[in-house]
């Protein structure tokens, strides 16, 4: 077995950033890359597999209600209609001006080329490493650093060691830390529920725990949890805004196998509160060369399932932000929802690959070759200046 | 389902498991690194036994040059600050030693006992200021090296370091009936004798009365400590005139040899009630709350066959099959949390080295250039690391209520598993699980994770649900957090 502190830290040093005895420290890594040029491109990694059902809705799709009669909405019921189809979760209503104002897109039906185990940690592990060779472990992004023409310039600092798997790898990047911890997601709150329930003692203490305002609030509070989110974006918005081009972040809480629409309505907001922190954080002119996508490693199932949440699944959704985007578009190719259209029947089928919207997001923000990035970066991809996401 | 012998010898009886470290076979393995332990210098304090008091009693002259002139009308409060500074640093850094040795030393059942003996005799660094510095000596000086001898031997090198007297006020005491008691109106401070009683040896509640304890604090009179050389002192001057009766045994005036204090603990040492009451504290550390009472018989046999034999009275112990039986009832202290958890994640010892440079603000290396160039503020990056090295160590071991060397009381630390099961301390084990899981567990995988630090004492849902966290820093995090990482 590889233990990785070993190699991380001879080689990282152990570097971090916190704040104080007093308060708890913090911990959400920001990882980051400066290079010339004004392009600006920012990867938020949704962890624990959101669900693209829930967040863009199908309402127009004849299987739709039937396929989701407790979560699903309709114009109606308080969905913010798109485009007469489609619709978005008024969880994330704080990102309809930037629809409204072309700033938003959204990409339906994608997944990564990983199928059927339905892992997250398989699954998050193909997303940031692009689907190169496991045994390599460096992230796409990392890889796309070194393909950029004259990169060579670009500052490397390296201030802790939390770099995320998206953006590890050879060339140098920097990663720096907010100020404050985060609360824990509603997800990992409940597998910590589950964590203790063959433990009457552990368990009590932890239902406790929950309701103490004082141990609740550094560890389970929404309030603080949405301060993190946006101290994560802002900080993120403010190294954008001088010399660092790349930037990358993950928002966790997706996993909503039980409850969804509370814990939904949460994780959407983070979202929302992630993308509409960075545009204010970044100014209007470095906002106008930004590329923001969020990706999550895959899916989950069409149906609702018995405990009204849904579970893992394939195809997915992928948001894209930014000045830089000509948006107001759900992209993609609408597999539909009958019954002979899902993948096994259960999961929404992908029908494009969400690396060749990183890609044609990297070839436009950063100029990298077709030729490296289906060859260094995304290994055997398909993707060339024809692709479907370059007309957007 | 219990674990195996050699998790149980590491959970139990040690700091828990690390990948790469043999796991200790059975009660013999566990014995034998008593005899290894006591042979070798610790990591503290950081200059040796000789340099430390160098060090003291030079941070400690200044001070006192200072006090004097301050006292003749110049004081000079930057020196005084800076005297309070550098012990604070020493305590700092001899604290982290004390983390590191139990982190890295392969000798886990003798860590333990170390920390189980330091805690029995109590002393902390927050009494004063050059117990900063004096403590970690205590430790590697009085306890360390006699743990595995007799109980005897390790109770006078305890009682008769200068951490004690001073901690326990001994310094203070006069003897009504001695040569300076006569002359001025200082007293007998009885805290010594007292805890000496109820805390090192006999018990509370096992019989002695207050005529007790004020005899035993006459007959520790005279005892002293010597500030300038850092050593104890015997002054008769201060010694109570005798004789003194204390529990059937009259202690001969000494105002001469001051040898009396000497036959007293040597007499409190072989006491059965000494030999019953740290037996129990022995076994209710190691084993459960309320031990198997069998155990504690043997250990009792144990200690009164061999005169006080302490590996003798483990022997027994470990020997005995119910020490081994109902794993998981007592709940790891913070220190043991903690360490075990950088146990499990394999941090090289440079790595965590560097956690007290970054603490230390000393770290001037390429990283705080590139800082600047980048336009964000050296100092600021520094300060920052400084929390974060802090919050991962010190800070951690504050919230959760147990600091290094700073127990609250002359009773040390609390022992019973609920103390440490609290609503908030949970909150705060789950805080730092999830901040060492995102620094050190990022790209870790949580089932590898869990195997290296639990063996076979991971549950079987343990092992499921950690492998289905939405996020691999979420599984690392359940590991840490899960029971039967906190249980032992």
């Amino acid at each position: 077995m590889t233990l990785q502190p070993n190699v991380l830290l001879s080689r990282r040093g152990f570097l971090a950033g916190a704040c104080c005895a007093a308060a708890a420290p913090i911990l959400t890594p920001v990882t980051f890359a400066a290079m010339p040029g004004d392009n600006r491109f920012v990867t938020i990694v949704l962890r624990g597999a959101m669900d693209g059902l829930d967040l863009v809705q199908p309402y127009g799709d004849p299987a739709f209600a039937a396929l989701r009669p407790k979560l699903g909405l309709t114009p109606q019921t308080g969905l913010l209609d798109l485009d007469g189809f489609f619709g978005l979760n008024p969880a994330a209503s704080a990102l309809m001006p930037l629809w409204q104002a072309g700033e938003l897109s959204f990409v339906h039906a994608v997944s990564t080329p990983y199928r059927d185990q339905r892992s997250h940690f398989d699954g998050q592990d193909m997303l940031e490493t692009g689907g190169s060779d496991k045994a390599e472990r460096t992230g796409w992004l990392n890889r796309a650093l070194s393909a950029i023409p004259r990169s060579d310039a670009r500052k490397a600092i390296d201030i802790n060691t939390s770099m995320e798997l998206i953006l590890s790898g050879p060339s140098d990047v920097d990663s720096w830390s907010t100020q404050s911890n985060f609360a824990l997601a509603e997800d990992e709150i409940a597998f910590l529920d589950r964590l203790y329930e063959g433990d009457d003692a552990f368990a009590r203490a932890m239902q406790e725990a929950k309701k103490t305002d004082m141990s609740a609030d550094a560890l389970y509070g929404d309030a603080k949890r949405g301060a993190g989110i946006a101290e994560m974006a802002r900080l993120a918005g403010g190294m954008l805004r001088e010399d660092y081009r790349i930037a990358s972040f993950s928002i966790n809480g997706w996993d909503t196998h039980v409850g969804q629409k509370a814990q939904f309505k949460k994780a959407a907001g983070d979202l929302s509160t992630a993308i509409t922190t960075l545009k204010a954080s970044l100014g209007d002119e470095a906002w106008g060369k930004t590329v923001v996508l969020a990706i999550t490693e895959f899916g989950r199932t069409a149906r609702e399932n018995g405990t009204n949440g849904t579970d893992h699944g394939t195809g997915g959704l992928a948001v894209l932000a930014g000045g830089a985007i000509s948006g107001g578009k759900v992209l993609g190719q609408w597999p539909g929802l009958g019954d002979d259209h899902l993948l096994d029947r259960r999961d929404l089928m992908p029908t494009g690959d969400v690396r060749e919207i990183a890609a044609a997001m990297l070839y436009r923000q950063f100029g990298i070759d077709p030729d490296n990035l289906t060859g260094k970066v995304f290994p055997g991809l398909a993707f060339d200046r024809s692709s479907i996401y370059l007309k957007g | 389902m219990n674990p195996s012998i050699p998790t149980l010898a590491a959970i139990r009886f040690g700091y828990g498991l690390r990948p790469g470290e043999e796991l200790p076979a059975d009660a013999d393995a566990l014995l034998a690194q008593i005899e290894e332990g006591v042979a070798e210098r610790p990591r503290f304090p950081r200059e040796g036994l000789t340099g430390r008091i160098e060090t003291a009693t030079r941070v400690l002259s200044v001070r006192a040059a200072e006090a004097k002139a301050a006292k003749a009308g110049n004081p000079n409060a930057d020196l005084r600050k800076e005297t309070q500074r550098q012990a604070q640093r020493i305590y700092r850094q001899d604290a982290m030693g004390r983390i590191a040795q139990a982190i890295h030393s392969p000798l886990g059942f003798y860590e333990r006992l170390a920390t189980f003996w330091v805690d029995h005799f109590s002393t902390s660094v927050l009494k004063s200021l050059p117990m900063r510095m004096i403590v970690p000596l205590y430790e590697a000086q009085s306890i360390r090296p006699n743990i595995g001898g007799s109980f005897s031997g390790l109770l006078q090198a305890a009682i008769l370091h200068p951490a004690m007297l001073i901690y326990l006020d001994q310094n203070q005491s006069v003897g009504p009936d001695s040569v300076a008691g006569r002359k001025n109106s200082r007293g007998l401070n009885e805290n010594l004798g007292r805890e000496l009683l109820e805390l090192h040896t006999l018990g509370a509640g096992s019989g002695y009365t207050q005529d007790d304890v004020r005899a035993a604090a006459l007959i520790l009179t005279g005892l002293s400590v010597d500030n300038r050389a850092l050593e104890v002192v015997y002054r008769p001057r201060l010694a109570e005139a005798g004789p003194v009766s204390l529990l059937g045994r009259s202690y001969e005036d000494d105002e001469g040899d001051g040898q009396d204090h000497i036959l007293m603990l040597e007499d409190l040492a072989a006491n059965p009630k000494t030999a019953l009451h740290v037996s129990r504290k022995l076994a209710r550390h190691f084993i459960a709350d309320d031990p198997p009472e069998e155990v504690v018989s043997s250990m009792v046999d144990a200690w009164t066959k061999s005169q006080g034999n302490l590996t003798e009275v483990y022997r027994a112990m470990l020997t005995h099959p119910r020490a081994w039986s109902d794993p998981g009832q007592k709940i790891k202290q913070p220190f043991e949390f903690l360490v075990s958890g950088f146990r499990a994640f394999d941090l090289p010892e440079k790595n965590f080295a560097e956690l007290l440079r970054d603490m230390e603000g000393e770290d001037e290396g390429p990283v705080e250039k590139a800082m600047e160039m980048a336009g964000v503020r050296a100092k600021e990056n520094a300060k920052r690391k400084a929390g974060r090295a802090n919050a991962l160590t010190f800070g951690a071991l504050q919230r959760m209520g147990q600091p290094v060397w700073q127990p609250p009381s002359p009773a040390g630390f609390a022992d019973e598993a609920g103390v440490w099961l609290s609503p908030s301390q949970l909150s705060e084990r789950i805080t730092w699980s999830r901040m060492v899981a995102r620094i050190l567990g990022q790209k870790m995988e949580p089932s590898e994770f869990l195997a290296a630090a639990l063996g076979d004492a991971a549950r079987p849902e343990t092992q499921r649900i950690v492998s289905q966290a939405p996020n691999k820093v979420h599984g690392i995090t359940m590991v840490l957090a899960s029971p039967e990482f906190n249980r032992r």
